[in-house]
């Protein structure tokens, strides 16, 4: 529809009354982004204030906007009813063995979209972006028959191989996007000062890539952390859980005290937050500029 | 860009042989894990597609049997494909818009902005599992804070929300715009603003346009790419939701939330029966990359790239 920019002439005398709009509209902005800041923080508010109170405050017909004491032994009673800290370890471990994987092998398959002529390039790109559109339940069903046949179910390899060989097609192509806005004089000069290829991608160009690589750490680490299907499908001994099923199953185990346990699944949802809201407000500036830097223009 | 060097294919340069090793040999991590875990997994459910597996048992070929069973005589496969739509169409649109909108208003010069960028961005960090215990208690019908708050305001009778099968699907829906709205899509759409020459919007204030005008007429027309492509990726997503589903209600109340994904999901894993899974799973991605290819087709009209 709109293939033409059509800037609208408007009539002169519109001009005037420009200083008093200013002041105006930002006003109105501040009004709209507040009423939005409620409706994104409210829930986050409440997770914490209702993991802070008890029970009986929580199920009473008057809402309790905070606690009257706050209750901070919610959070230790989380990991004394259940092994949480056990389930926190093992999806930490899972992400330590995922992130070095997707940056290494991510980073080689970005590097030759973006930097060698080979052979059938165009072919493998387009069907590297198209596996983005197929289903991830396609692939899932046969995949798990395989890692079943290679006894490979209750251990993390289903969940940390495919990090190892590439990654996600996206985190490529946004790593691709990337090193395609580095000027290549800075290889060439390398080149020039005898390094080889993989020289150059370690010394050269992976410094300069640090908003990237940091966007896509966080994007693997949201996706592991946050991953129920995977998990759910292939762990079966409850100590190997991670926390994404962890806390789903604690909604349903049998507890000592029959008690409901609103309180404590809220205690147990802010626990598993917190690491990633953690991790994003220190990489948070690089996250934002690696998108940015990227040109994610299609 | 590409300068040349068409003409010279015929016999393979020491250059290009260069050019081939080192591109294979940077791709075949890759390269291992798309045959290993893309295309030979595919491969072995298209031909499980036309058997009946159940895990235990060798694989009986039945020829077309699954695909004829899905459209004749599975009572949940058109219902199922029908919410999987209600839920695409409903949150596509409002999450695409939305994040686009509150992308337009973060790109003010105002103070405080990144406070507000940060909060709108929070929620969609929080886990899904952790969002959905969280909604389901946020919305509890007795007790859940909502609901108390809209009891105070003489609501008789709040919504059901979770447990009600008619409000299923739109509690999904606002789940989703809480997590997805300020989420890395609006970071896509901020990413995308800032790509807009500011000579245009000059031009555009010299004319006298106020902020809705240039909003209308200069931002929306050279955001076409960022919505083309939020909206792509949108619909891919949403065709494919299940986990909120399965983890809120299981496919409840009486199958209100059972969609498409979520069916092949319960025929492959909890009753094991694999041919028949991999069959509707074959014919679910065939309808989402038809989907796909007809965006791309509509798109040539409706994208505008600035400076092509």
């Amino acid at each position: 529809m709109a293939t033409t920019v059509s800037t609208p002439s408007l009539s002169r005398d519109a001009a005037p009354s420009k200083r008093r709009s200013g002041v105006g509209r930002a006003i109105v902005l501040y009004v709209i982004l507040t009423l939005a800041g409620i409706f994104f923080a409210f829930p986050l508010f409440w997770t914490i204030s209702s993991s802070l109170q008890t029970w009986q405050e929580l199920r009473s017909y008057e809402p309790h906007l905070l606690p009257s004491v706050p209750q901070w032994q919610n959070y230790a009673q989380v990991f004394n009813s259940v092994p949480f800290a056990r389930w926190l370890v093992n999806s930490f471990t899972i992400v330590l063995i995922t992130i070095p994987g997707t940056i290494l092998t991510a980073t080689m398959t970005a590097y030759a979209f973006a930097r060698f002529n080979f052979f059938g390039k165009n072919v493998w790109f387009v069907l590297m972006l198209s596996t983005m559109m197929i289903p991830a339940i396609v692939t899932f069903i046969p995949q798990y028959l395989l890692f079943f046949n290679l006894k490979l179910v209750d251990t993390y390899v289903p969940l940390t191989v495919g990090a190892w060989l590439g990654g996600s097609a996206f985190m490529i192509f946004l790593l691709r996007q990337f090193i395609m806005s580095i000027p290549r004089d800075l290889d060439e000069a390398a080149t020039i000062d005898g390094a080889g290829p993989m020289r150059i991608l370690w010394q050269v160009l992976v410094p300069l890539m640090k908003p990237a690589l940091v966007t896509v750490a966080i994007l693997q680490f949201l996706a592991d952390w946050n991953d129920f299907f995977g998990p759910f499908i292939y762990i079966n001994t409850m100590l190997k859980y991670t926390a994404a099923v962890g806390l789903r199953t604690f909604q349903f185990m049998g507890l000592e005290s029959a008690d409901p346990r609103d309180h404590l699944l809220m205690a147990g949802a802010a626990i598993m937050t917190i690491p990633v809201l953690a991790l994003f407000a220190v990489a948070q500036r690089y996250f934002v500029s690696g998108v940015v830097l990227s040109g994610l223009k299609l | 860009m590409k300068t040349g060097g068409a003409g010279v294919r015929r016999r393979i340069s020491p250059q290009q042989k260069r050019q081939n090793l080192y591109g294979y040999l940077f791709m075949t991590p890759w390269l291992l894990g798309f045959f290993g875990l893309f295309v030979g997994p595919g491969l072995y459910s298209l031909y499980l597609s036309f058997t009946k597996y159940d895990v235990l048992s060798t694989p009986e070929f039945i020829g077309l049997k699954n695909y004829v069973e899905m459209f004749t005589n599975d009572d949940l496969f058109w219902p199922s494909l029908g919410r999987t739509a209600y839920y695409a169409i409903l949150s596509v649109p409002l999450s695409v818009i939305g994040s686009m909108f509150l992308a337009i208003f973060l790109n003010n010069k105002l103070r405080g902005i990144t406070i507000y960028r940060t909060l709108f961005f929070m929620p969609s960090l929080v886990p899904l599992v952790a969002s959905v215990i969280l909604f389901k208690w946020l919305l509890n019908t007795d007790f859940g804070i909502v609901n108390q708050g809209l009891r105070s305001i003489g609501m008789q009778n709040p919504p059901g929300w979770f447990g009600d099968s008619d409000w299923a699907i739109p509690t999904l829906v606002l789940l989703r715009l809480w997590g997805a709205l300020g989420g890395t899509q609006m970071i896509i759409f901020l990413a995308g603003l800032q790509g807009i020459p500011t000579e245009l919007y000059d031009a555009a204030k010299v004319d006298g346009a106020n902020s809705w005008q240039t909003t209308r007429h200069v931002t929306i027309p050279l955001l076409t790419p960022t919505i083309f492509f939020n909206t792509v990726l949108g619909i891919i997503g949403a065709m494919q939701t299940f986990a909120a589903a399965f983890i809120a209600t299981e496919g409840g109340p009486g199958f209100a939330t059972w969609f498409f994904a979520l069916h092949i999901w319960k025929q492959a894993f909890d009753y094991f029966n694999m041919g028949y899974a991999s069959a509707l799973a074959w014919f679910f991605a065939i309808l989402i990359v038809v989907l796909t290819l007809i965006q791309m087709r509509l798109s040539r009209r409706m994208v505008f790239y600035y400076g092509e």
